[in-house]
């Protein structure tokens, strides 16, 4: 039996389309995976529009987005790329504008509000769909915002699914292609849908700190700190902001397991996070805030006094070590 | 005179959105007007304001998704020469081996997701159903070397989504974005460049594994270019000669740095720009006018008379570090004054792109300032004409790509190959010159690999070298992204951007006209263009779309279609 289909919209707004590109970095599975679903339960995604991949050629692909619109194209989750500019803000003019209707340019906004009304989920991938990325830094010249900003905190699909947000800039490939896949075992109950924290983004993915997923933070926990640009250490003192930055690349890779920012030497400059490329990120070579080195290091201290205190209290039990 | 008019939007690029509104005379069967619009903004200029020079590195990447790594380089130059803060030899290497990966992919990306598609059967049945039919017949010149007998089997190949090449450059596009993960942590968007060198821990198998990488660009470059050769000289068979046609004013500001000779210093730029292995240097009408960086710098003018931005005040710079005079336009002395204006006004201002112009300040040909395209039939136009490096033999570029034994290719042994500069700019001939361009880069990447390798075993591994950052300083960094020519502008005061300004190719070539009579290279492109799809009934654009295309504007295109003021057809190109 045929599984019954998913479609998917992919809109782009103030966007780079490096999470488009990024997207096809996505291995197992890739994007010609999820697009062939090798099993059923996972089958039958269609990928209705999409500038860049998109099946269809010709007049079909517009209908596609109209009929999204018009809440005929169920069910659909709608993929956001790029940040939304506030059109308010554009006097007579406008920001982003994707085609027309009847002379009028049709705002990337009054877009993504058509179809967010219609969507059974809406995932925004990158920061910018999430935050508003670099396009709201300051002095935010176009008023750009991320989607949940946009649609607002508490703004639920008609299914009753809250925005699910994907952060990196670019946005990493996996993490995307893992989301739209868990969605979509979660959309036909094989999975309960992804835990989210405070900033809407999979508690999966994101829990930790990109300190924690550093191969390099033993080194620091050594008392190994890089100096210059090259040296193998922890690259704190010159401008890491792992500490504070939630991502897994530095233990995933970024291409097929390769790369990870802090892995090969260079430093986080917080692209998963809201006020990125604002401060505490930027200025991204200016040293991260020694709060949370002091911290982990009496946290340090404390786990040794901890472990020492364990042995001793076995001692006093008269038990083995 | 039967006029039509042809509405192209969101032709979408990858870091924007771009539409192009044509008018066609039925009769005569060409296009004669254009106008190339830009619908979004965002507002980087403004964004960089007041922050660290540096932190310029990593934003500007995020301008262009698809091809960030050029910004890096035209942003780290302009940096490490408002910092005075030159970067070791292994440190200049490694930032060639981050830019040369991101071109392999994205000149793949280009010839065979982008552009190619415009020629595979889908697209040939439906818009030129009577090539179709002569392809199938016409037999393949370089079967032997890349196995499809007809050009249909090759035109079958770019179906997107099925066709067997369309499925393989994604694989190859991927390796090369992998090649600038391992170097540079991530890609789109490296991290590891920096000023004064790289922020990379090289270790000992760094090299070898971006080599094994290498290989198979070497490799699948001996199928590539063949079936490239093949398809177009094809088209141009059938004659295609004139669609996209225009005169031959062309800028490459040259790219893939000598490490021994770049000093981040303005006034030794013009002996650094000569020792590039791809040459800088601005033609007008066929002819290599200059080569010399700071004259070329000197000459860029941006204006806005046709764009939705202010006027600004007159120079803040008065001269650049040579003590040459910079004019009022110069983007050194340029301010973004955004002021959003109305839709599709095509005699006053219609687009968010300024016009970029280069004036001939020193009064070589005319004095006057000229629309020059960027690209990379440019750039290869150039270093064939130059005769700065040893492949160039002043009519043609020719290089041999090494053996490479890869499974899964059809070419082991090595192989020559010869870009000749062609008779004329148009359609065909820059998407050629991007597939040869993939096959340069290739073997750049190669032989400097090999002189990498050299400089660790001489115990020159430094990758990055410290530097004290003055209060005020100038700089400006020009290379070349996929596209065309790239160059990044800064003035530094207080240590903070007190002005950047950011002149892309894409803003080379689809600026707005200034006049009539002097139109952006898109616009003056498609005018002359002749219509090759049937006239009567709607008319889908194909021409245009595959002009457009040739430029490479970035990925995704959808062709909006307008007679009067009804939407006909809205055509997504992969």
């Amino acid at each position: 039996m045929e599984p019954e289909k998913i479609h998917v919209i992919w809109l782009s707004g103030q966007a780079c389309t490096g999470c488009t590109v990024s997207f096809l970095n996505a291995t197992h599975p890739s994007l010609v995976d999820i697009l062939t679903g090798f099993i059923p339960q996972a089958a039958g995604i269609t990928l209705d529009y999409h500038q860049t991949i998109m099946l269809p050629w010709g007049e079909e692909a517009l209908k596609a987005v109209e009929a999204a619109e018009k809440g005929e194209l169920n069910p659909f989750v709608l993929v956001v790329e790029g940040a939304v500019p506030d059109e308010d803000k554009a006097g007579e003019g406008y920001w982003c504008a994707i085609g027309e209707e009847n002379g009028r340019p049709i705002t990337f906004s009054e877009r993504l509000k058509r179809l967010a009304d219609e969507a059974i989920a809406v995932v925004a991938a990158g920061t910018c769909s999430s935050f508003g990325g670099i396009p709201h830094g300051k002095p935010n010249p176009t008023g750009a915002r991320g989607v949940i900003d946009f649609l607002g905190r508490d703004w639920r699909s008609k299914a009753g699914v809250p925005i699910i947000n994907v952060p990196g800039c670019p946005v990493h490939g996996e993490h995307l292609a893992e989301v739209l896949a868990h969605a979509v075992l979660a959309v036909r109950g094989y999975l309960p849908l992804p835990e989210l924290d405070e900033w809407h983004r999979p508690k999966y993915i994101f829990r930790q700190t990109v300190h924690d997923n550093c191969p390099r933070a033993g080194l620091y926990s050594d008392g190994k700190t890089s100096h210059a640009f090259g040296e193998p250490y922890c690259m704190g003192l010159l401008g890491c902001k792992g500490p504070i930055s939630h991502c897994d690349a530095p233990k995933r890779g970024f291409v097929e397991g390769v790369g990870g920012c802090t892995a090969i030497g260079g430093i986080c400059i917080g692209c998963t996070e809201p006020e990125f490329p604002d401060e505490p990120y930027g200025p991204f070579l200016k040293k991260a805030p020694a709060t949370f080195f002091i911290a982990e290091k009496i946290r340090g201290i404390i786990a040794g006094l901890d472990a020492v205190w364990h042995r001793f209290e076995e001692k006093l039990a008269g038990r083995k070590l | 005179m039967v006029k039509k008019e042809v509405m192209i939007e969101p032709m979408t690029r990858l870091e924007g959105h771009l539409g192009i509104h044509a008018v066609a005379d039925l009769e005569k069967g060409v296009y004669v007007d254009a106008h190339s619009f830009v619908v979004m903004f965002r507002g980087f200029e403004i964004i960089l304001k007041g922050r660290e020079p540096a932190d310029a590195i990593w934003i500007t990447q995020r301008i262009c998704g698809v091809c960030p790594t050029p910004h890096a380089i035209a942003s780290v130059q302009a940096v490490d020469m408002a910092y005075q803060a030159p970067p070791p030899p292994m440190g200049v290497l490694l930032r060639n081996f981050l830019h040369g990966a991101e071109q392999l992919y994205d000149a793949a990306l280009g010839c065979l997701v982008l552009e190619g598609p415009d020629y595979s059967e889908a697209a040939v049945k439906k818009w030129n159903p009577d090539w179709w039919e002569k392809a199938r017949k016409a037999k393949a010149p370089n079967a032997k070397l890349h196995g499809y007998k007809t050009i249909a089997d090759i035109m079958k190949a770019l179906n997107p989504l099925s066709g067997e090449l369309w499925l393989r450059s994604l694989t190859i596009e991927k390796l090369g974005r992998k090649m600038a993960s391992l170097l540079g942590g991530k890609h789109p968007h490296v991290v590891s460049i920096v000023p004064g060198g790289v922020a990379k821990t090289l270790t000992p198998t760094d090299l070898e594994q971006y080599a094994a990488m290498l290989a198979h660009h070497v490799a699948f470059a001996k199928e590539f270019i063949p079936v490239m050769d093949d398809l177009l000289d094809f088209v141009l068979s059938l004659g295609y000669e004139e669609c996209g046609s225009r005169k031959m004013n062309l800028l490459s500001y040259g790219a893939y740095d000598d490490p021994e000779a770049y000093t981040a210093n303005y006034e030794d730029m013009p002996s650094w720009g000569l020792k590039r292995a791809v040459s800088p240097g601005v033609v007008i009408d066929g002819e290599l006018i200059t080569q010399d960086l700071i004259e070329i710098n000197v000459g860029v003018r941006e204006f806005i008379d046709r764009s939705y931005y202010e006027d600004w005040a007159g120079p803040s710079v008065a001269e650049d570090p040579a003590g040459n005079p910079l004019d009022a336009k110069h983007p050194w002395n340029k301010e973004t004054k955004p002021k959003p204006g109305p839709y599709k006004a095509w005699d006053s201002k219609y687009s968010w792109a300024g016009s970029p112009r280069w004036e001939d300040w020193k009064r070589r040909v005319d004095g006057f300032a000229h629309a020059l395209e960027a690209g990379p039939i440019a750039r290869m136009w150039v270093t064939a004409k130059a005769g700065n490096v040893p492949e160039s033999t002043g009519s043609s570029l020719k290089f041999t790509l090494p053996k490479a034994a890869v499974a899964g290719y059809k070419v082991i042994d090595e192989m020559e190959f010869e870009w000749k500069i062609p008779e004329r700019v148009n359609t065909v001939e820059r998407v050629r010159a991007r597939a040869y361009y993939y096959a340069y880069t290739a073997y750049v990447m190669y032989n400097q690999l090999l002189q990498a390798l050299e400089m660790v075993k001489a115990g020159r591994a430094e990758v990055w070298r410290k530097y004290r950052k003055p209060r005020d300083g100038l700089g400006v960094g020009m290379t070349e992204a996929m596209r065309g020519a790239l160059a990044h502008w800064v003035v530094m005061k207080g240590q903070r951007i007190q002005n950047y300004q950011v002149i892309t190719p894409s803003g080379w070539n689809a600026g707005p006209r200034l006049s009539d009579a002097d139109l952006g290279p898109y616009e003056d492109a498609i005018v002359g263009t002749p219509i090759t799809e049937p006239t009567e009934g709607e008319l889908s654009g194909i021409d245009v779309v595959r002009t457009i295309r040739s430029f490479d504007p970035c990925l995704a295109c959808c062709v909006h279609l307008y007679q009067g003021d009804r939407c006909i057809r809205e055509i997504p190109i992969c």
